[in-house]
């Protein structure tokens, strides 16, 4: 059969003469293409063929889309990773144009205008705020971690009375708006702060202590360590480990998922917080990123350019961040939704 | 050394051990528990305390319901009026578990009323102590702040004074020595009535007469109040018109329920008669209802306008975002499962706007949503041949503007939300359609594969597989997911914050940002906690929507 159709049209290629003439084509117009580029050469007719060998290299390619009925769906896919991506761009692009470009209407800078985010930086006094917020993450870090591993293993695993009546009464707090807290906490820290030999206003108690109790924390490590295999406990206990040693020495090491859960979002809450760090602080003592970004947002105004690489500047270590842990982020993320 | 021996014993022996463990799990809790109810459950009621204050910076008179009626209107009265009357009915819930419970295990647990009374005063007689002390310990910071060295001793010295004082003083003594009481009866009537339910018939006693105390004397206090507001109207000859105002929308309320009561039963019914009878009753009680509370607008025009005008922006903001944010995290979720290559590539980009700090991407909006001609989108319209637009510095609707643009003169009342508010509605939908299809993919990745397989081989098509296998099995996500939508747009504010102009007068400014405006510029304290008590009651009461309507159909496979 394949013989004969064979015979009746001599033109038809054989599979491995098919993929030879369709390399032979691609050399080609690597090369045209390099010759045009290093040449500028504007000749049309040059154009004209040119064109035409892009258009025969690709036919097989969207024809193969085409058959697999999967170019629609990647149309669409790349169209919403654009508009995802755009404002990203855009915002790049700008930061590294002059200013008289920036207000223009070209979407590529000319130039590359680096000294911008040296500018920025110095400017908006990024570097005292970028301290501030690592500060303020960290010491709310460890002691939201340390707090909430605790209560949660407790939570989880030891039998105390009271314990689903605690548990259910601060899960209840979840629902509650934030705008109902920031009044009375605002009183409660200004008080603390009267009382206490350290101010808490503009000072780092009123930024972190407030969140190191952590419901949320609490709850997504509480459903982990619940999946903790009890005869795991039962060894321990014959090795004579209590219930701390063995948290310190069994559980944790095991729950590195969640944990990196907890350390990502509360990284993304403290770069994100505004209405709070408002309230209590008034100078840029212990002002972190967030305020320190919109102040610069607001004094620079026109000079977009360089609010643009402030505001790319103050994006980078999340997502550095995001990057190297997307893969557990995503998935606790998506985890934790759907039981919550 | 005999201590020793002492706490030797207690903690030996198998109920040591027990001792111990308990012991062990409150260590491990109590720095969380004590910051959790620091700044997350006594806020609460300091909150309801601020809010019954005239409190600018610092605290100022009494004044009861003033604040909520300041912004709701007469509202104030009638939905304190229903919260005492929703205690009466949990009173009634109460009453009938328990005798359901007595009858069941054919047991007669009525000594048990004795210690919950009791403990139902402790309950009262410890708010009114905290109501009483509060004033004075927060006092202390002004007495102290005076002072050059501030030792822990001073303070104690401080607050022992504070607490020692002449009206703190009694209404601890009260407390405490009620509660010795409680606990001697309860000890008594555990005693003489030796069963496993005790503690528990107690407890439901307890809580039945708080409630009821709480009913009464929330009904109390709003006839009190009204009462007031009755003296003042007609010091200056108005008639402020509460009482008719309470029993219209508390009878609308009645008929409503009734209507859905019937409604429901309608679907019962086996004859097409009776069906339409009872779909005919439903639907005139559900009229009257509907008349009766169209009261509401009016009573509430009373209130704060800005109010009404947050609340309105915040639900074109839940309107315009979650709907559309849903929908499209949808179909995207549902390409992406298709098992591309590359489709891991996808998630992780869409993804970005969601970890982007808010602040730094409403710059980014801000500036191409600029009302500059040469800002990106007004030159993107150029290319489609429109005219730039004022973007976050216009307060006009969205529909006016289109309106105008076919020359279509549109009526004040469908001017939709404003230009401006569409701008932070866009950057709110980029933000989050990202989280929602990844949380939608988790969802997918739960529906069986069997399922759609066999679909097939009976024949349906994509549509048909999604219209009635893929959509319903994922109400419980979009269940969830709209939930924390909705939820979200009523705590939004970091990026209106940030992109809100004056030039849009306030169309942008939710009910969040109206309340921290007042909080925050305008210092009225007092008057912001009772909004913010206003935003908690509407979250509340949309849940509970949420979940009778939506919650109901939610099919968990």
């Amino acid at each position: 059969m394949a013989n004969k159709s064979k015979e009746k049209n001599p033109l038809i290629l054989s599979p491995r003469w098919k993929i030879i003439v369709y390399l032979f084509l691609i050399v080609i117009t690597v090369i045209l293409s390099v010759v045009f580029v290093l040449r500028k050469s504007t000749s049309p007719l040059f154009l004209y063929f040119l064109g035409v060998l892009y258009v025969v290299i690709l036919i097989p390619v969207i024809r193969k889309l085409f058959q697999s009925k999967k170019l629609f769906t990647y149309v669409i896919l790349i169209l919403g990773a654009a508009i995802s991506l755009i404002p990203f761009i855009w915002m790049i692009s700008t930061s590294l144009k002059s200013l008289g470009e920036a207000l223009g209407s070209s979407f590529f800078p000319s130039e590359l205008h680096f000294e911008n985010y040296i500018e920025a930086w110095r400017k908006a006094d990024f570097s005292e705020y970028f301290l501030n917020t690592i500060l303020i993450t960290a010491i709310t870090l460890v002691g939201q971690i340390t707090f909430s591993v605790l209560a949660a293993y407790a939570f989880a695993r030891i039998k105390f009375p009271g314990r689903d009546l605690i548990f259910s009464i601060m899960l209840s707090t979840l629902m509650i708006p934030a705008m109902v807290f920031i009044i009375p906490n605002f009183l409660t820290v200004t008080w603390l702060g009267r009382i206490t030999p350290i101010p808490w206003i503009n000072n780092w108690p009123a930024l972190t202590i407030p969140f190191m109790g952590n419901i949320f924390s609490i709850f997504l490590l509480k459903q982990f360590f619940a999946q903790v295999p009890d005869e795991l406990y039962d060894a321990a206990q014959m090795d004579g480990a209590g219930h701390f040693r063995f948290l310190i020495q069994v559980v944790l090491p095991l729950s590195k998922a969640p944990l990196m859960v907890i350390l990502v979002l509360s990284f993304i809450g403290s770069w994100n917080s505004l209405a709070w760090p408002m309230l209590v602080t008034n100078t840029p003592d212990w002002r972190p990123i967030s305020v320190g970004l919109m102040q610069f947002v607001n004094e620079a105004g026109q000079e977009i350019n360089l609010t643009m690489a402030g505001a790319f500047i103050t994006i980078i270590p999340i997502l550095i961040i995001y990057f190297f842990t997307q893969k557990q982020f995503t998935e606790s993320i998506a985890r934790s939704g759907l039981k919550g | 050394m005999e201590n020793k021996n002492f706490l030797q014993k207690i903690f030996t022996g198998r109920r040591g051990r027990k001792l111990r463990e308990y012991l062990t799990a409150y260590t491990f809790i109590a720095p969380a528990t004590i910051l959790v109810f620091i700044f997350g459950i006594f806020p609460v009621g300091f909150a309801l305390f601020v809010s019954l204050h005239r409190w600018k910076i610092k605290r100022g008179d009494m004044l009861g319901l003033a604040n909520y009626v300041k912004a709701i209107g007469n509202l104030a009265y009638v939905l304190v009026f229903f919260l005492g009357l929703g205690a009466l009915y949990g009173v009634y819930v109460l009453i009938k578990r328990i005798i359901n419970m007595a009858k069941e295990k054919e047991e007669s647990p009525w000594p048990c009323i004795f210690p919950g009374v009791i403990f139902s005063v402790v309950v009262f007689a410890l708010l009114n102590w905290f109501y009483r002390a509060l004033p004075q310990v927060l006092d202390i910071s002004f007495l102290i702040r005076r002072l050059e060295d501030k030792t822990p001793a001073v303070f104690f010295q401080l607050l022992k004074d504070a607490l020692r004082s002449e009206t703190v003083l009694p209404t601890w003594r009260l407390f405490f020595w009620l509660l010795i009481a409680g606990l001697v009866v309860s000890g008594v009537v555990l005693r003489l009535w030796r069963n496993k339910r005790n503690l528990n018939y107690q407890s439901k006693f307890a809580l039945l007469f708080t409630a009821l105390g709480a009913g009464v004397g929330l009904l109390y206090y709003t006839f009190l109040q009204v009462n007031l507001a009755y003296a003042e109207s007609i010091a200056e000859g108005v008639d402020p018109g509460i009482w008719p105002q309470v029993i219209m929308i508390s009878g609308g309320v009645v008929l409503l329920g009734l209507a859905w009561l019937l409604w429901r039963r309608a679907e019962k019914q086996d004859s097409t008669w009776r069906f339409i009878l009872y779909l005919l009753g439903a639907l005139v009680l559900l009229v009257g209802g509907w008349l009766l509370i169209g009261e509401i607008p009016e009573i509430v025009a009373q209130g704060d306008e800005d109010l009404w005008e947050g609340l309105k922006v915040t639900i074109f903001f839940s309107l315009g975002t979650v709907p559309f944010q849903l929908g499209i995290a949808l179909f995207l979720s549902i390409l992406l499962f298709q098992k591309l290559k590359g489709s891991n590539i996808f998630r992780i980009l869409y993804f970005i706007p969601y970890v982007t700090p808010a602040i730094a991407s409403a710059a980014v909006f801000q500036q191409m949503f600029s009302n500059r001609e040469s800002a990106p989108i007004n030159m993107f319209l150029k290319l489609l041949g429109m005219a730039p637009q004022q973007w976050l510095n216009e307060p006009k609707g969205i529909i006016t503007l289109l309106g105008e643009l076919v020359n279509l003169p549109i009526p004040e009342w469908a001017a939709g939300p404003s230009l401006a508010l569409t701008v932070i509605m866009l950057l709110s939908i980029w933000t989050y359609v990202g989280y929602d299809t990844v949380i939608y993919m988790a969802g997918l990745a739960n529906i069986p594969d069997e399922l759609n397989d066999s679909a097939e081989v009976d024949g349906a098509n994509g549509w048909q597989i999604f219209r009635h296998i893929t959509f319903p099995l994922l109400s419980p996500t979009t269940y969830f997911l709209s939930l924390i939508a909705i939820i979200g747009t009523f705590k939004a504010f970091n990026t209106i914050w940030v992109l809100r102009s004056n030039l849009a007068l306030g169309t942008t400014d939710t009910f969040s940002v109206k309340i921290f405006i007042e909080f925050f510029e305008k210092k009225f304290y007092g008057y912001a906690s009772a909004m913010s008590f206003v935003l908690f009651a509407i979250i509340l009461i949309l849940t509970y929507i949420n979940n009778k309507t939506q919650g109901s159909k939610v099919f968990y496979g």
